[in-house]
């Protein structure tokens, strides 16, 4: 039963995986070579594989990348948190998609935006690493009470229910105004930064989306499933 | 149709979810799960030996992750 849900969240991360995977071999490995050009010195002294092994290892890592998701958020945490998640069919995934993105790349990026290489950041890696993680756990939080708030609210009018359930995104502003400074020094232009975040995002996006579509599409479980118990499940 | 669907989800709540896993899973399987996450994010991200951390340096990237 339990394996059952680990088994398609496994099969939908490895779908959005090889989208993702398509993705990186298309726009993110010419995107990011194109943007090296800007960079001046790599910091250990230029990087110790072939141009090759990186685009191989970068698709790759894209396909698990997906496969990771598709595990933890579609194979772990929907069978958990099932009963809890707003909508219903492809909603649902979607709502916990939503959620995901948030934690992993929304709540961060806000503090720490993807940064094109040949970029450097002013606050070191390991504060950046705390920071992420700290951001990483405050989005992970803000779903759960956006979750909460929107069970909360059943029998109120749709758009006092949707008001409640977008409250907690204003949580996001704190770590935002506490944020230290990061300023960022580079020669890539601004527009082509902005080119490059967005992309980014939207790789995300295109990411969770495919996963929560194929997990729909897999089906199954909208019913509470009661196999693989060894009491009757019908006490009534 | 109605009482039936409420009931069904009345019946299933996150508790239960963990209930069951209880009742259907083995340490070990939920240890594989585990296992199985953790080493792919630390593969991804966090692994510095210049060989595999460079050879992911565009999959970083695309994924919005930097590190230097």
């Amino acid at each position: 039963m339990a394996t059952d849900y680990l088994e398609r969240g496994a099969v939908a991360g490895v779908a959005g995986g090889l989208v993702y995977g398509l993705f990186v071999a298309t726009v993110g490995n010419a995107f990011t070579a194109g943007l090296e050009t800007f960079e001046h010195s790599h910091g250990g002294g230029g990087p110790v594989v072939s141009e090759l092994t990186t685009t191989v290892a970068s698709i790759g890592g894209g396909v698990l990348w997906g496969l990771l998701f598709g595990i933890a958020a579609f194979g772990l945490a929907y069978f958990f948190l099932e009963p809890a998640i707003p909508g219903s069919g492809a909603t649902k995934r979607l709502a916990l998609a939503g959620a995901g993105f948030l934690t992993v790349s929304g709540a961060p990026w806000l503090v720490l935006p993807p940064q094109p290489p040949g970029v450097e950041q002013a606050l070191g890696t390991e504060t950046r690493l705390a920071w992420y993680a700290g951001l990483m756990a405050l989005g992970a939080l803000v779903a759960v009470l956006a979750g909460l708030a929107y069970q909360r609210t059943e029998h109120h009018h749709t758009a006092v229910r949707l008001g409640a359930t977008a409250l907690p995104l204003a949580l996001l502003a704190v770590p935002v105004a506490l944020a230290p400074a990061n300023p960022v020094h580079g020669d890539v232009p601004a527009a082509l930064v902005a080119a490059y975040r967005w992309t980014v995002v939207f790789g995300q996006l295109v990411l969770w989306a495919t996963i929560a579509g194929v997990h729909a599409w897999l089906g199954g479980s909208d019913v509470p499933a009661t196999d693989d118990l060894d009491y009757p499940a019908t006490a009534d | 149709m109605q009482d039936d669907t409420d009931t069904a989800r009345a019946t299933d709540s996150v508790y239960d979810r963990i209930e069951r896993a209880r009742a259907s899973l083995t340490g070990p399987q939920i240890a594989i799960a585990v296992a199985l996450v953790a080493a792919l994010g630390f593969t991804l991200l966090f692994v510095q030996d210049p060989m595999l951390h460079d050879s992911l340096h565009n999959f970083r990237h695309s994924a919005g992750i930097t590190c230097h």
